[in-house]
C-alpha cells in the first residue's frame, strides 16, 4: 500500500495496554458493587482458615478433656458441646474440610463436563442426540437423591483396605459432588460449542487437518471460557451447600469429624436445650460461606457476561 | 440549495456518542434539504455515521449518544430535536416512518403478519375491524406478496428475507407518511431480489410524492434510484450533488475513488484494474480536526492536515468539502488511485488441468434427530448440488455465481472435503480425492485452502495472527517455529500489513485487515487452489477493491488457483478467468468471463447481469424481473430448474425435460431448450428495443 501508517510510539503497545486496563478494569469493576467485595472477603477469610485453621484452633477437635455444655466464654469462645468439645475449634478446623471436598469435587465436575461438553458438542448427530437426553434425564433427578444413591453404593462396598475402591469410599462425598455435577457443567459447555463449532476459524482448522483434541481445547475452549467460568463458580457455591447437606443427613462425613452439617446433626434435638451454640455456630458458618460464594460468582457472571 | 418548503431540512446536525468518560462526535456539521417526491441518497462506508443521521432524525438515537445543542432537523416546519417522545409517536405514527435494514429483527417473532400491520392501521384512525382487515390485506396487495391472504396468517419466520422485506415497507406506507427514510432496505438481500425491491420501492415513492431519503453504501443503488446524493465519511458530508453531476463529474477525491474502485459488470482485471484506496477510515477517536480524508488521499496538500475545509457550494445546487475542489472542478489535477496490480496479468493461455470435479452431487437427508428416527418420519431428501462438472486450470481463476440458496458453498465445502459427495469424484492433479479432509493426506491438504465470507468469523478470536497464520505453516509446511514466525512476518507484508501485526488479536483489526490475515493464512501453506467464499461481500467498498486487487497479485506471484464464489457477476466477471453460473444446484452456463457478458446468453444470466444496479445514472435499465423468489431445493421444480421464474420460457418440454448442454464456441457451454442463437437473437431484440 502506498500511504505509510504513522509510526507507533511503541511497538506491541496498544495491546499490552489494552490487555493491563482490561484487566484492571475487570478487578475495579469487580470491586465496584460493595456486595461483591464483601462476599469475596468471605470466602477470602474461609480459605485462609481452610489453609491456616490448625494453627489458630486452641485445641484439637476430639479433645474431650472440656467441660460438658459449657457456654460461650474466654475459654471457649463459642461454647463446647455434649461430649466435651471445643465447638471454637471444631468450626476452625472443619472449613478445609468443606472447602476440599466442595472444591476438589467442582475441580473434577468442571474438567471432566467440560471434556464431555466439548466432545459431545463438536461431534453432533446421533451421539449429541443420545448422550443429551442421558444428561436431560439425569437433570430431571433431584441432586441430592442421586447423590443418597450413589453414596449409599460407595459405602455398601466394605472394600479392602489401601485398595482403590477404599480410596473412593473414603472421598465418597467428593465422588459424589463430582458425579453429580459434571451433566451440568457439560450441559452449559456443550450448548457453548454448538455456536462456537458453525464459526468458520473451525473450518479452517479442519481443512488444515488438525487433531479432533487440538480443535477442541486450542480451538473451541477459549470461546467456551467465559461461560465456564460463571457455571464453575456457581457449582461451587452449590457444592459447598451439598456437602453441608450430606453431612446433615448423616451419610457425609463420619464421625467424629469436625464436619459443620455433620455437627448441626449431632447437636439438634433433645441435646439442643443443653448447649445451642453447639448447633448454631457451624450453622452459622455454612450460612455465611454459601452466602458469600454466592455473591462471589454474582460478581463473576455480571463481568464476564458483559464483557 | 433551496430552503423553500422543504419537507426535511436538516442544518448544524452534530450527534455524539459516549465511550467511558469521553464523547465523541459520530456526525459532526450535516446538512441536507429533501423536497417531497425527492428520492435523496445517503452514502458512506460502515461508520461514516450515516444510520447516526436517520437515527437521529427518527429520534432513535441510543442511551449513550446525545443530539447536540443548535442542531436543527426541521420537518415540515417543526424542529424534532425538541419534541417529546410522546409527540415524536405522533409523527412517526402519521408522516415519518423508516424501512430498517433487517426486517428479520424488526417484525416480532411471536406475532403473525396480519395482526402485525393491524394494529398499525388502528393506531391510525378508528376503524370497523372489517375496514382494517381489508385495508391490511390492500397493503400487502400493493407491495406485489404473492398470495396476500395467506401471508397475513404467517409468522415471520416462514417468510423469506425478500418478503420480510416487502412488508416491512407495507408497514412503512401505512400511514401514508410524507418522509420515508430507508436505511439500507435491501443490503442482505440476493441481487434478484435487491432489483425487484429497488423497483418496487422506485414505483411506490414516485407514486406517492413521498420524500425519501436513502441510505446504502452501493453507488450502483443510488445511481439507479436517486435524485440526488450524499457522499459520507468520518461523520461529515464531503460532497452533496444532483445525482447525474456527482456521477459525471465528482469534485470530491473520495468521491473519485469510490466510483473508481468498484466492478462495473464485464470489467476485468485485464483489462482496467480497479483502483483502491489505500489505508482504512479513521476510527472515532482519531478523526483529525482537519480534513478526515486527508490520510488517505492521492491529493493531500500540507493545508489538508491541518485545517478542516469548508462545505462550500461549488456550482448551483452542489456542495463539496476539499481545499482542492476548484483545481479539480478545472481539471488542473487528477486524483489517481493506485491499481495495486502490478505485474501485466498474463494472457490466456491454455494451462494444465488442476483439479476436476466429475458428476459430483450432495443430497442431504432431513435432520435425523432421535424423534424422527425412532418416529420413521422420512421427508424427502434436498438435493443441495446435482451432478456438478467442472476443471480449474492451474494459476487461473474460476468463477461460480448464483443466488443464496444455490448451492455454491455446499459445492465448494465438497471441493475442501468438509462435505462429503454423496456421489461423483474430484480429483487433483489427477489424483482422486477421498471425499472427507480427514482422510486427506498432509500434502493434499497442504495444496487446497479456504478464505471465508466472513472475517469476523474466520479468525480466532482468542489467537493472535501471528498463532493464526504460524499454524498452517508449522502443521502443513512442516517449518520449525522459528522458521514459521520468520515466514509469518513475510506473508503479512504480502498483504501489505505490517510486521507488528503478529502480535495483534483479531478484535483489533479493521474487517479489511482481518480479511489480509486470512488471506494470508490461506496462502501459509503454498497451496495450488485456494477456495474464496465470497471473501469480498462483507467489506466495504473502499476495502474491497483492495483485497480483490491483492488476490489478483499474489495468484501472479504464486500461481495459484483460485474458486471464486460470489453472489455478485461484476466482482466474479472481473476477478475470474472462467465463470459457471448456478442455479438451485446445478450448473446453466459456463464460459470466459469476457464471452458471458457480452450478451449475456442464458437467460438466468441475463437476469443476474440486469439485476446488478449499474453505478451510472446514464445507463436506468429496464431490469428484467425474476418472479417470485428461488425455490426451495428440497421442491425443486421438475424438468429444467429455472423454468418457474424464466423470461423466456419456451413451452412445456421446459417443465419436463432437462435441458441439454449446448456448446457455443470458445469453450462457453448453455443449458437451455432454446439454441444459442436463439437466445442470441432475443438479447439482439432486446438491445435494439432499449436503444430505440
Amino acid at each position: 500500500m502506498a500511504a505509510i501508517d504513522p509510526p507507533l510510539p511503541v511497538a506491541n503497545s496498544p495491546r499490552r495496554i489494552q490487555r493491563l486496563t482490561s484487566l484492571r478494569r475487570f478487578a475495579t469493576e469487580f470491586f465496584r458493587s460493595p456486595q461483591t467485595a464483601i462476599g469475596t472477603l468471605i470466602v477470602i477469610f474461609f480459605l485462609l482458615l481452610a489453609i491456616f485453621g490448625p494453627a489458630f484452633a486452641p485445641y484439637k477437635a476430639n479433645d474431650q478433656n472440656h467441660p460438658v455444655s459449657h457456654q460461650p466464654s474466654a475459654e471457649y469462645p463459642m461454647g463446647t458441646d455434649y461430649l466435651g468439645r471445643d465447638v471454637y475449634s471444631r468450626v476452625i478446623l472443619g472449613a478445609r474440610s468443606i472447602l476440599v471436598t466442595a472444591g476438589a469435587g467442582t475441580l473434577i465436575a468442571v474438567v471432566l463436563g467440560t471434556f464431555l461438553g466439548l466432545a459431545v458438542g463438536y461431534q453432533g448427530g446421533l451421539v449429541d442426540e443420545i448422550i443429551g437426553r442421558f444428561i436431560d434425564a439425569f437433570l430431571a433427578l433431584p441432586a441430592l437423591l442421586i447423590a443418597l444413591v450413589i453414596l449409599g453404593v460407595l459405602r455398601n462396598l466394605n472394600p479392602p483396605p489401601g485398595s482403590w475402591q477404599a480410596v473412593l469410599s473414603d472421598r465418597s462425598v467428593l465422588v459424589v459432588i463430582a458425579i453429580v455435577y459434571i451433566p451440568l457443567v457439560a450441559r452449559v459447555v456443550r450448548s457453548s460449542t454448538l455456536d462456537v463449532k458453525t464459526r468458520e476459524f473451525i473450518w479452517a482448522a479442519q481443512i488444515r487437518g488438525e487433531t479432533w483434541l487440538y480443535i477442541l481445547f486450542r480451538e473451541i475452549l477459549p470461546s467456551v471460557a467465559p461461560a465456564l467460568v460463571v457455571e464453575a463458580s456457581l457449582r461451587f457455591s452449590y457444592a459447598i451447600f451439598l456437602v453441608a447437606s450430606l453431612g446433615f443427613l448423616g451419610v457425609g462425613a463420619r464421625p467424629p469429624s469436625p464436619d459443620w452439617g455433620l455437627m448441626v446433626n449431632e447437636n439438634r434435638g433433645g441435646i439442643y436445650a443443653l448447649s445451642p451454640w453447639a448447633l448454631n455456630y457451624p450453622a452459622l458458618a455454612i450460612a455465611v460461606l454459601v452466602v458469600g460464594v454466592n455473591i462471589m460468582s454474582d460478581g463473576i457472571k455480571r463481568i464476564v457476561q458483559r464483557g | 440549495m433551496t430552503s423553500q418548503a422543504a419537507l426535511l431540512r436538516i442544518e448544524n446536525l452534530s450527534v455524539s456518542y459516549q465511550f467511558g468518560n469521553r464523547w465523541m462526535e459520530a456526525v459532526h456539521d450535516f446538512r441536507l434539504a429533501i423536497q417531497s417526491g425527492q428520492v435523496y441518497g445517503l452514502v458512506g462506508e460502515s461508520g461514516s455515521g450515516k444510520s447516526t443521521v436517520a437515527s437521529a432524525v427518527m429520534r432513535y438515537v441510543p442511551h449513550n449518544g446525545r443530539i447536540e445543542r443548535g442542531s436543527v432537523v426541521n420537518f415540515q416546519g417543526v424542529n424534532l430535536v425538541e419534541k417529546s417522545l410522546r409527540e415524536m409517536q405522533q409523527i412517526w405514527a402519521h408522516d415519518l416512518t423508516l424501512v430498517p435494514q433487517n426486517p428479520g429483527a424488526a417484525l416480532n417473532p411471536s406475532i403473525r403478519i396480519g395482526e402485525q400491520l393491524a394494529e398499525l392501521m388502528r393506531l391510525q384512525r378508528r376503524l370497523p375491524e372489517s375496514v382494517v382487515q381489508e385495508r391490511v390485506l390492500e397493503s400487502l396487495h400493493r407491495v406485489n406478496l404473492p398470495d396476500p391472504r395467506a401471508i397475513l396468517t404467517r409468522y415471520p419466520h416462514q417468510l423469506s428475507g425478500g418478503q420480510q422485506q416487502r412488508v416491512m415497507i407495507a408497514m412503512a406506507l401505512i400511514p401514508s407518511p410524507q418522509m420515508l427514510i430507508l436505511d439500507e432496505p435491501t443490503t442482505n438481500l440476493d441481487v434478484t431480489t435487491e432489483a425487484t425491491i429497488l423497483d418496487l420501492i422506485e414505483t411506490l415513492i414516485r407514486s406517492e410524492g413521498t420524500g425519501a431519503l436513502y441510505i446504502t453504501h452501493n453507488l450502483g443503488v443510488v445511481a439507479q434510484l436517486c435524485d440526488r446524493a450524499a457522499v459520507m465519511y468520518a461523520g461529515e458530508i464531503l460532497e452533496d450533488a444532483e445525482i447525474n453531476d456527482l456521477f459525471a463529474g465528482p469534485l470530491h477525491p473520495y468521491t473519485i475513488g469510490l466510483l473508481n474502485s468498484i466492478p462495473r459488470a464485464g470489467q476485468t482485471k485485464r483489462e482496467r484494474p480497479l483502483a483502491t484506496i489505500p489505508g482504512k477510515p479513521p476510527l472515532l477517536q482519531e478523526r483529525p480536526n482537519a480534513c478526515v480524508f486527508s490520510d488517505r488521499c492521492p491529493l493531500v496538500i500540507d493545508i489538508c492536515r491541518t485545517e478542516k475545509p469548508p462545505l462550500e457550494s461549488s456550482g448551483e445546487n452542489r456542495l463539496v468539502r476539499c481545499h482542492r475542489w476548484r483545481e479539480i472542478e478545472a481539471g488542473n489535477v487528477d486524483a489517481v488511485y493506485p491499481t495495486e496490480i502490478e505485474s501485466d496479468v498474463a494472457e490466456l493461455a491454455h494451462r494444465e488441468i488442476l483439479l476436476q470435479a466429475h458428476n459430483l452431487s450432495k443430497t442431504f437427508n432431513s435432520q435425523s434427530t432421535l424423534f424422527n428416527v425412532l418416529g420413521g418420519k422420512v421427508s424427502p431428501p434436498t438435493h443441495a448440488v446435482e451432478d456438478v462438472t467442472l476443471s480449474i486450470l492451474k494459476g487461473r481463476t474460476y468463477g461460480l455465481v448464483g443466488e443464496s440458496g444455490s448451492g455454491k458453498t455446499t459445492l465448494a465445502r465438497m471441493i475442501i472435503g468438509l462435505t462429503e459427495p454423496t456421489s461423483g469424484e474430484i480429483a487433483l492433479m489427477g489424483i482422486d480425492l477421498q471425499g472427507d479432509v480427514r482422510q486427506r493426506s498432509r500434502e493434499v491438504l497442504a495444496q487446497l485452502q479456504m478464505i471465508f465470507q466472513n472475517p469476523q468469523m474466520s479468525l480466532n478470536p482468542y489467537l493472535t495472527v501471528g498463532e493464526a497464520i504460524r499454524r498452517p505453516l508449522i502443521k502443513l509446511a512442516q517449518l520449525t517455529y522459528t522458521q514459521a514466525e520468520a515466514e509469518a512476518r513475510r506473508l503479512l507484508k504480502a498483504v501489505n500489513l505490517r510486521e507488528e501485526y503478529v502480535d495483534r488479536y483479531p478484535s483489533e483489526l479493521s474487517g479489511g485487515e482481518k480479511q489480509r490475515v486470512a488471506i494470508a493464512r490461506a496462502f501459509a501453506s503454498n497451496p495450488a487452489l485456494i477456495v474464496c467464499d465470497e471473501p469480498v461481500s462483507a467489506l466495504d467498498v473502499s476495502v474491497q477493491s483492495a483485497v480483490l486487487n491483492l488476490l489478483v497479485q499474489l495468484q501472479e506471484e504464486r500461481n495459484a488457483a483460485y474458486l471464486f464464489i460470489s453472489h455478485d457477476l461484476a466482482v466474479v466477471g472481473y476477478l475470474a478467468d472462467y465463470v459457471a453460473v448456478m442455479y438451485l444446484g446445478e450448473l446453466f452456463e459456463v464460459g470466459y468471463a469476457r464471452d458471458l457478458f457480452s450478451p449475456p446468453l442464458h437467460p438466468y444470466t441475463e437476469a443476474l447481469i440486469s439485476a446488478i444496479p449499474v453505478p451510472d445514472p446514464a445507463i436506468r435499465t429496464d431490469r428484467i424481473h425474476l418472479s417470485g423468489e428461488i425455490p426451495s431445493p428440497a421442491h425443486k421444480p421438475t424438468g429444467c430448474a429455472f423454468h418457474t421464474r424464466c423470461p423466456h420460457k419456451l413451452g412445456q418440454i421446459c417443465e419436463v425435460e432437462s435441458p441439454p448442454w449446448q456448446h457455443h464456441g470458445n469453450e462457453h457451454h448453455i443449458r437451455c431448450h432454446r439454441t444459442p442463437e436463439e437466445l442470441a437473437q432475443i438479447q439482439a431484440y432486446l438491445l435494439n428495443k432499449a436503444k430505440a
